[in-house]
């Protein structure tokens, strides 16, 4: 029974209706235009003065198949691909450590590391960059592979520790001491145990900084300028630099959000948690 | 696992030695970021290399009518566009409180803008709202079926500093809506429903149970998210770099100092000032926060 | 105070039927506990009281107005919670206070109900704390409190003593018992636990998957139990259910249990003819089952069942035996401590004949009530 369900006067009914629908409406039409947009012949864009029509007069493929014959959109595309696979394996490497510790051990000064790693996460990326890139330009990391990873993992850390913090979180401790009276070694019990039990969530952390690290933008518009790596979100800016039909532009966001879009609706529920984790604390 | 006194620090290290590479990563990273940028800052760039520290860069930057104009328009930015957040969030996740049949659908649905990458939300609103023929444009002009006339000739978006900076704010809006939405709505998932029965049997409409239960206990979410959307509206960087070309918000104005004219003295110069602006309104966000929680919570006298 | 009255109320959830056709006349100033397990319906049914669950069907009546679709704040109850749902961010006194101030009660009024309530539920010198430096009692009673300032014609009470633990459960209770003497409301009482509804209530209400098994006083749902269910719920230990049929042997009249013959009481006698070769189940509660000296069991060796003991459980005062018969079936009895049994003893014990009831095997309702 559900103290929730019960029904609302007529008038709230119809509010609420009319907010859900509303809703829906704002959050759908854009993405549908962004998406209607990427199969536009360009006679349904340039209409000379005619509304443009909600749906292309003639559908089309086009772009995405000009988009796939371009060569420089394959390595950006690679490019973008081993960036975020590394800062995946990067951040997770020093951060599942960091997130067990933290929600296992009294850590003196807890508080004091959750508050930074808040901090960090709330340091305005616009500001960061400036003394990061011109560290990395004295030190001969700009343009390359490893700056990047090495500043997308400095984002992504953060978000590692909170979810991989509330996945070690909600495992009884009886587990891992039923582990070590049965034998195991921390390191045993970490590994067979733990990680095995958290795993969903390490998953999802997982995912979440691939994604964060394929969508970011201003760390790898700063240590990578338009030189000769280039990573998805730069050749999109790119383009618009150069001011590309429309529909050329929805085509590369088409592809460049697809992967984030479904990870997103598949992993729905870990999503959530990364976003409000922290907040409530 | 609890750890006993006696065993000291030595156990500590043991325990969570597994911390520190992240620990030391992350802080090593803070203390450079602020050490470079204050060396930045209080150092000129030109021929007297290695003059420090000299206020010479920070008055340049004062000096410069850009920096005010870019001042002024995020601490409006900020100023509009977090209680919007707040009132967008509240509202939404009002909606999604109550149960009904495909409930995770519709949030599911509602939380897409959060997997849509902020460059491509800008980049679509570019689209959306060129000119003299977007969507948009097309719309207020009526040239769609149900939707009246509101314009007679296109507005040019991008043209305007007011128009721009809306537009920006809208994509904020847009893009950043289901976090807030989430943050509240998970601080009224906590409330105990009872509560709401409570009020009900004890005489008090929808009005009096929103005024007298809701809106104090959800108190601690609306400060999080006021807390944090003002601090990601000070950061706001890709929607007015993609939609607000003549127009610059701070961070707008620190990316055109360093890649446009590459002057990085003075571009960590306003990296400073947006640091600041960000630490500035978490003490006053706190201080508030702290005072609604006092008002809101009575007596308490055990610390509480 | 007034009497509530609900006819023919009928409420399902779905396709889930929670309350099928239930009628019920209580009286003004009663007492009366809804009892039954979890899922029984008993809570929905305070809530459709209350308000908070509207009423698919049926009538109900406070104090001779008919409520159905008037909603919880134009009613004339008010209700303490299982959760006590007190205001976290409210004092105490707020929280009393709180359906006072909604209804603009004047301060002066406040302040002689706050006067008349405190010391009732010794609340003194709490005022100022928020629910969370509050004990369980505590925050009970304060619920109770800010139930009782609204001056209802009817208080609901839904599971207000679950939280609590045993010691200050019997405290809450007789708290509970002096204040429905003082105040004198209409008072609707939701317990799974029966010894709460046998030691408070005027009247029982048993609830059973929606439906009304029993509505009377205490002592006779206990003493003659309705159906199966009512008897096997009420009463600890449960009561012993034994299946047989109803014979004669020589003059008397009894149930030919696995156990042995169950010889029924002279009284009952004729009525019981009535039933001659039904199959019945037999029920005898463990408390009116008793240990027989070996010696004296011999010369009544027909009204006694011979039986080995598996289990003794110390009750304190008494002990409960859990002994077998020959074909394995188990019957449970008290003993005093002071006979000394141990495991695999054989014991003869005596069956009351007053004692024993039968139910149908069919519609499981008490044959002889």
């Amino acid at each position: 029974m559900d103290r929730r369900n019960v029904p609302l006067g007529p008038a709230y009914r119809l509010v609420w209706i009319v907010g859900i629908i509303g809703a829906i409406f704002l959050v759908v039409a854009p993405l549908f235009l962004l998406f209607k947009y990427s199969v536009s012949d360009i006679g349904s864009i340039n209409t000379g003065g005619a509304p443009i029509p909600l749906w292309p007069h003639e559908p089309t493929f086009r772009n995405f198949l000009y988009l796939f014959s371009d060569g420089q959109f394959y390595s950006v595309l690679l490019n973008s691909l081993i960036i975020a696979t590394m800062t995946v394996c990067f951040s997770m490497l020093i951060g599942i450590p960091a997130s067990y510790v933290l929600a296992r051990y009294e850590v003196p000064g807890r508080k004091f590391v959750l508050i930074g790693l808040i901090s960090v996460r709330l340091f305005p990326d616009i500001a960061s960059v400036i003394p990061v890139a011109e560290l990395f330009i004295r030190f001969n990391a700009h343009n390359t592979y490893w700056g990047v990873i090495m500043a997308h993992s400095l984002l992504a850390l953060p978000y590692v520790i909170f979810i991989g913090t509330s996945a070690f979180e909600p495992i009884p401790k009886d587990l891992e001491q039923q582990a070590i009276v049965m034998g195991a070694n921390r390191f045993q019990v970490f590994s067979k145990v733990l990680v095995p039990l958290a795993i969903p969530g390490l998953i999802a952390a997982a995912i979440y900084t691939f994604l964060l690290s394929w969508d970011e933008f201003i760390f790898a518009y700063f240590l990578l300028g338009l030189g000769k790596i280039s990573t998805l979100t730069l050749y999109l800016k790119q383009k618009l630099a150069f001011a590309p039909p429309q529909n050329l532009l929805a085509a590369i966001s088409v592809c460049l959000s697809f992967p984030v879009i479904l990870f997103s609706l598949l992993l729905q529920r870990y999503m959530t948690a990364g976003v409000t984790s922290g907040a409530v604390k | 696992m609890a750890r006993h006194k006696s065993q000291g620090i030595v156990l500590h290290f043991k325990e969570i030695w597994p911390l520190l590479p992240a620990a030391l990563y992350l802080l090593s990273f803070l203390f450079v970021v602020l050490i470079y940028l204050i060396g930045l800052s209080f150092s000129a760039p030109t021929s007297d290399a290695g003059a420090f520290p000299t206020l010479q860069t920070i008055a340049k930057v004062v000096s410069m009518p850009q920096f005010r104009s870019a001042l002024v328009n995020t601490t409006v930015f900020v100023i509009i566009g977090t209680p919007l957040e707040l009132l967008v969030g509240i509202v939404l996740s009002l909606i999604l409180y109550r149960h009904f049949i495909g409930r995770n659908f519709v949030r599911g649905i509602l939380v897409l803008p959060l997997a849509v990458p902020a460059l491509v939300t800008a980049i679509l609103l570019f689209i959306l709202f060129d000119y003299p023929g977007g969507h948009i444009n097309h719309l207020l002009m009526g040239k769609y079926p149900l939707f009246p006339a509101v314009l007679s000739n296109p507005i040019n978006w991008r043209g305007s500093e007011f128009f721009a900076l809306s537009v920006s704010m809208i994509g904020k809006l847009w893009r950043d809506m289901p976090i807030s939405m989430l943050i509240i709505l998970a601080g009224l998932l906590s409330i105990d429903p009872e509560l709401f029965d409570a009020a009900k049997t004890m005489g008090g409409g929808w009005a009096t149970q929103f005024r007298h239960v809701v809106l104090p206990l959800i108190v601690p979410s609306i400060s999080a998210v006021l807390l944090l959307r003002s601090i990601e509206m000070w950061k706001e960087f890709i929607f007015p770099f993609v939609l607000a070309g003549q127009t610059d918000l701070l961070g707008t104005f620190i990316e055109s100092l360093y890649n446009d004219w590459g002057y990085s003295n003075e571009a960590a110069v306003v990296a400073l000032v947006l640091v600041g602006c960000i630490i500035v309104t978490t003490i006053v966000l706190l201080g508030i926060t702290e005072l609604l929680r006092r008002l809101v919570f009575e007596g308490g006298h055990r610390g509480g | 105070m007034a009497e509530v009255i609900l006819k023919d109320i009928r409420k399902s959830f779905g396709e889930n039927k929670v309350i099928e056709s239930l009628s019920l006349s209580i009286g003004s100033g009663e007492f009366v506990t809804l009892l039954g397990p979890s899922g029984c319906g008993k809570t929905t049914l305070l809530r459709m009281i209350a308000g908070l669950e509207p009423i698919d069907h049926g009538e109900l009546f406070i104090g001779g107005k008919k409520y159905n679709s008037i909603s919880p704040q134009h009613r004339p109850i008010a209700m303490v919670f299982q959760s006590y749902a007190l205001f976290p961010h409210l004092s105490v006194r707020s929280n009393i206070l709180f359906g006072m101030k909604i209804k603009k009660v004047p301060a002066s009024t406040m302040e002689e109900k706050l006067k008349w309530v405190l010391p009732m539920l010794r609340l003194e010198g709490l005022e100022k704390r928020l629910p969370k430096e509050l004990s369980g009692g505590q925050r009970q009673r304060v619920a109770l409190a800010r139930a009782l300032v609204l001056d209802p014609e009817v208080l609901l009470l839904d599971e207000p003593l679950s939280n609590l633990d045993a010691a200050l459960r019997e405290a809450a209770m007789e708290e509970l018992k002096r204040v429905h003497h003082q105040v004198g409301k209409t008072i609707v009482y939701v317990t799974h636990n029966q010894v709460e509804a046998m030691s408070m209530s005027e009247r029982i209400v048993l609830l059973n998957d929606g439906r009304l098994e029993q509505f009377d006083r205490p002592r006779v749902v206990y003493d003659s139990p309705s159906s199966i269910f009512t008897a096997q719920f009420i009463g600890s230990p449960a009561m012993n259910m034994l299946n047989g049929q109803v014979v004669m042997k020589g003059e008397a009249v009894g149930v030919d249990t696995s156990l042995g013959f169950l010889t029924l009481d002279r009284e009952r006698e004729s009525k019981a003819r009535a039933l001659l070769s039904r199959e019945v189940v037999a029920g005898v509660r463990p408390q009116n089952i008793s240990f027989v000296e070996h010696s004296i069991s011999r010369r009544y060796s027909d009204t006694c069942l011979e039986l080995t003991v598996d289990l003794v459980e110390s009750l304190g005062d008494r002990s409960l035996i859990i002994a077998r018969g020959g074909k394995g079936t188990i019957l449970r009895f008290l003993i005093t401590r002071e006979a000394d049994i141990v495991p695999n003893q054989k014991v003869a014990v005596f069956v009351d004949g007053r004692k024993i009831h039968l139910f149908d095997t069919q519609s499981q309702t008490n044959l002889l009530p």
